[in-house]
């Protein structure tokens, strides 16, 4: 047996050469809710052309998305890390309330060195509790994040018992006020922050052993015990990663909105979870895509402007979010649900049925 | 069907559910980047569900249409982002003012910067103007209607031969600092008529709150005779509080509430409710878009409280005498 004889038979080669053709299955995959993105994005612009007051890609309109997307995607992004692990974090809303008034209330004793200082280091502080909660005191991650998110929001209520905690009007000209309104030729200071953070997050979870550990962990935590991957390890990684995203995004929010108080963004939690499922992340963990989670939120950002330039009335607004959510995952799980014989179900089947069934 | 059917069908929903909703606009038009002469009139309103911000943006929606102007209006739905964002949308669509009641006052600095930088005028309809740089705030005479309560409240504990001089207090969120104006007015007036306020607590605006605090309030003092509440949804909760302990709400104890909210107007019908202090939202609304079109036409606006900027309409007190005024 020459070397290639066996070369033409391994399923990698049937693979690379079926890669060569369009394949709808996988570009649904990566690409899927991006396409929608696309597709919402022109639509929105055949409905609001031009580029005047008004229009959807006048300046002032897309600066004003960009920088309502930026702290949910920096902590989408991180949830996807989670959710990719087979985990997930409800107390976010709580941190973020709490994270926003600590660092509201820094700036008041410290300026904006201590208010950037304040945010980091809460974030990080609200996460290494849930991660010892997690891995050092083995509480179900549902359960440890869910009573973290009520003892996070008691805490910020009690430390706003006199009113919430505010950024003085005068003091908006500051470093720290200027993070959330300072944009580079219309791209908000808040919307490199928030890529910059997709991009770290795409190198640690594509590039490096501790990405793929935190995937194998969700694909299979009992294999990855057995290949010796510290469940601690990565389950600590999450959620301090989870916290500091937090406390980054508490950043990007407080100074756009100059206050807080503890039932700041009531429901923030489920909307970043929902972001990164729309994204492709399974809630079995092991699948996710951060391409995904970035055009998802994205997505909702763009709908939401969509739906205030329109005068949508609100009850519709929440209908077709939740019908978005919903048909994105129908057509996720229709895809796993049906490998077949078939031409059309062959086409949009799972790539590696075909390649089971060609190796 | 085959499931490439499906997900075709279901992208062909989502497409068409974009494109209609093109036909889901309002009855308000698109603000227009032109530079003719129609106005626009932007209104970012607290919460549409309450019935006050419904009259409010009425009035304001009247007024806007009699000067021949075009409303645009954005529903803060009780949350800040969403009228920070959407307040700031609202300017960037291109109106000529913005009108808004702040949820949140504190969160109006981003706002009155972004106006101000678009040279947008900022007029606050009630709340709060969060030490911003607005051009004017509209209120109700609030301490006004505090005072007109306190001394309701002494002729009718007379009337009914009520003998106790202890009073009840509940006030507002902390954050509404004019609300608080009310129970400020009330204090200082039912002291100088000789009572004493035995409790003064926070109902952060809420009726849940209300009725525990009403209930503990009669735990400690029995012989209560009056209670003051900031808004109605609080009196009522009061006044059924005191029911629960197994008072008569209104005769047995003054109950007063404010707003002239449909629940207090009926509850005055019913006597479970002494009076309550109305404001005019729709009046307000009017007011607001009146200091508008001053400002417009390169006017100046005659304040109050020139400090603060503040314009005062006038607040009415509602008993059974004359409620069947305001129920329509």
């Amino acid at each position: 047996m020459t070397s290639a004889d066996v070369q033409k038979r391994t399923p990698l080669t049937a693979l690379a050469e079926r890669a060569r053709g369009f394949h709808l299955g996988t570009f649904w995959d990566r690409w899927g809710i991006t396409a929608v993105l696309a597709i919402l994005v022109i639509a929105a612009i055949v409905i609001q052309p031009g580029v005047d007051r008004g229009a959807f890609l006048n300046i002032l309109n897309i600066t004003s998305i960009l920088k309502e997307a930026s702290y949910l995607g920096i902590v989408a992004c991180a949830m996807t890390f989670a959710v990719i692990n087979g985990t997930f974090d409800l107390s976010v809303g709580g941190q973020l309330a709490l994270t926003s008034i600590v660092s509201l209330l820094a700036f008041g004793i410290g300026g904006s060195g201590l208010a950037i200082a304040a945010a980091i280091f809460t974030g990080i502080a609200c996460g290494l509790v849930n991660s010892l909660l997690v891995t050092a005191m083995r509480v179900p991650p549902f359960v440890a994040t869910l009573g973290m998110l009520f003892v996070f929001r008691g805490i910020g209520t009690l430390l706003t018992a006199d009113g919430p905690a505010k950024l003085p009007y005068a003091d908006f000209g500051s470093v720290f006020g200027q993070i959330g309104k300072i944009s580079f030729g219309g791209i908000p200071l808040v919307f490199v922050i928030m890529v910059a953070f997709f991009l770290v997050g795409f190198v640690i979870l594509r590039r490096t052993g501790l990405g793929r550990q935190v995937i194998a962990f969700g694909s299979s935590p009992a294999a990855a015990k057995f290949s010796g991957i510290s469940a601690v390890k990565i389950r600590f990684f999450v959620f301090v990663f989870l916290g500091l995203s937090v406390g980054i995004a508490a950043l990007t929010y407080v100074t756009r909105i100059g206050t807080a108080d503890g039932a700041a963004q009531d429901g923030f939690e489920l909307r970043v979870i929902t972001a990164a499922v729309l994204g492709g992340a399974s809630l079995q963990g092991g699948k996710g895509s951060l391409v995904g989670t970035f055009s998802a939120v994205m997505l909702v950002t763009v709908l939401n402007d969509l739906f205030r330039d329109l005068q949508v009335d609100s009850a519709w607004q929440r209908i077709i979010l939740g019908c978005v959510l919903v048909v994105a995952l129908a057509i996720d799980g229709l895809r796993t649900k049906f490998p077949g014989f078939s031409v059309f179900r062959r086409v949009t089947a799972l790539r590696d049925q075909r390649v089971a069934r060609a190796g | 069907m085959k499931h490439t059917k499906k997900w075709l069908v279901a992208a062909a929903i989502a497409t068409s559910a974009a494109v209609a909703l093109t036909g889901c606009t309002g009855s308000t038009t698109d603000g227009g980047g032109s530079s003719s002469d129609d106005i626009t009139v932007g209104f970012s309103v607290y919460d549409m569900q309450y019935e006050f911000f419904q009259a409010m943006a009425a009035g304001t929606k009247e007024a806007v249409e009699a000067n021949g102007w075009t409303y645009k209006e954005h529903d803060e739905k009780s949350d800040e982002n969403e009228m920070v964002t959407g307040a700031i949308a609202l300017l960037d669509s291109g109106i000529d003012v913005l009108i808004i009641s702040p949820f949140k006052p504190d969160a109006l600095g981003s706002i009155v910067d972004h106006a101000k930088e678009l040279g947008v005028p900022v007029i606050v309809d009630d709340i709060g103007g969060g030490g911003t740089d607005y051009d004017a705030i509209v209120v109700s005479d609030n301490k006004d209607g505090g005072v007109q309560a306190a001394g309701y409240i002494d002729e009718t504990v007379q009337a009914l031969g009520l003998t106790s001089k202890k009073v009840v207090s509940i006030t507002c969120q902390p954050d509404a600092v004019y609300a608080a104006q009310r129970n400020i007015g009330y204090e200082d007036e039912i002291t100088s008529l000789g009572y004493e306020v035995a409790t003064s607590l926070s109902g952060d605006s809420d009726a849940t709150k209300a009725y525990t605090i009403m209930k503990d309030a009669l735990a400690k003092d029995p012989d209560v005779s009056a209670v003051f509440a900031c808004n109605d949804d609080m009196a009522v909760a009061a006044s059924n509080a005191i029911a629960d302990a197994g008072k008569v709400p209104g005769k047995d104890i003054v109950v007063v509430g404010y707003n002239g909210d449909p629940s207090a107007l009926e509850a005055i019908q019913a006597g479970t409710v002494n009076a309550t202090v109305a404001q005019d939202p729709n009046g307000m609304g009017k007011l607001t878009v009146e200091l508008a079109k001053t400002l417009l036409d390169g006017g100046e606006i005659t304040f109050g409280n020139d400090e603060n900027r503040e314009v005062y309409n006038p607040v009415t007190l509602v008993t059974s005498d004359n409620v069947a005024d305001f129920v329509s």
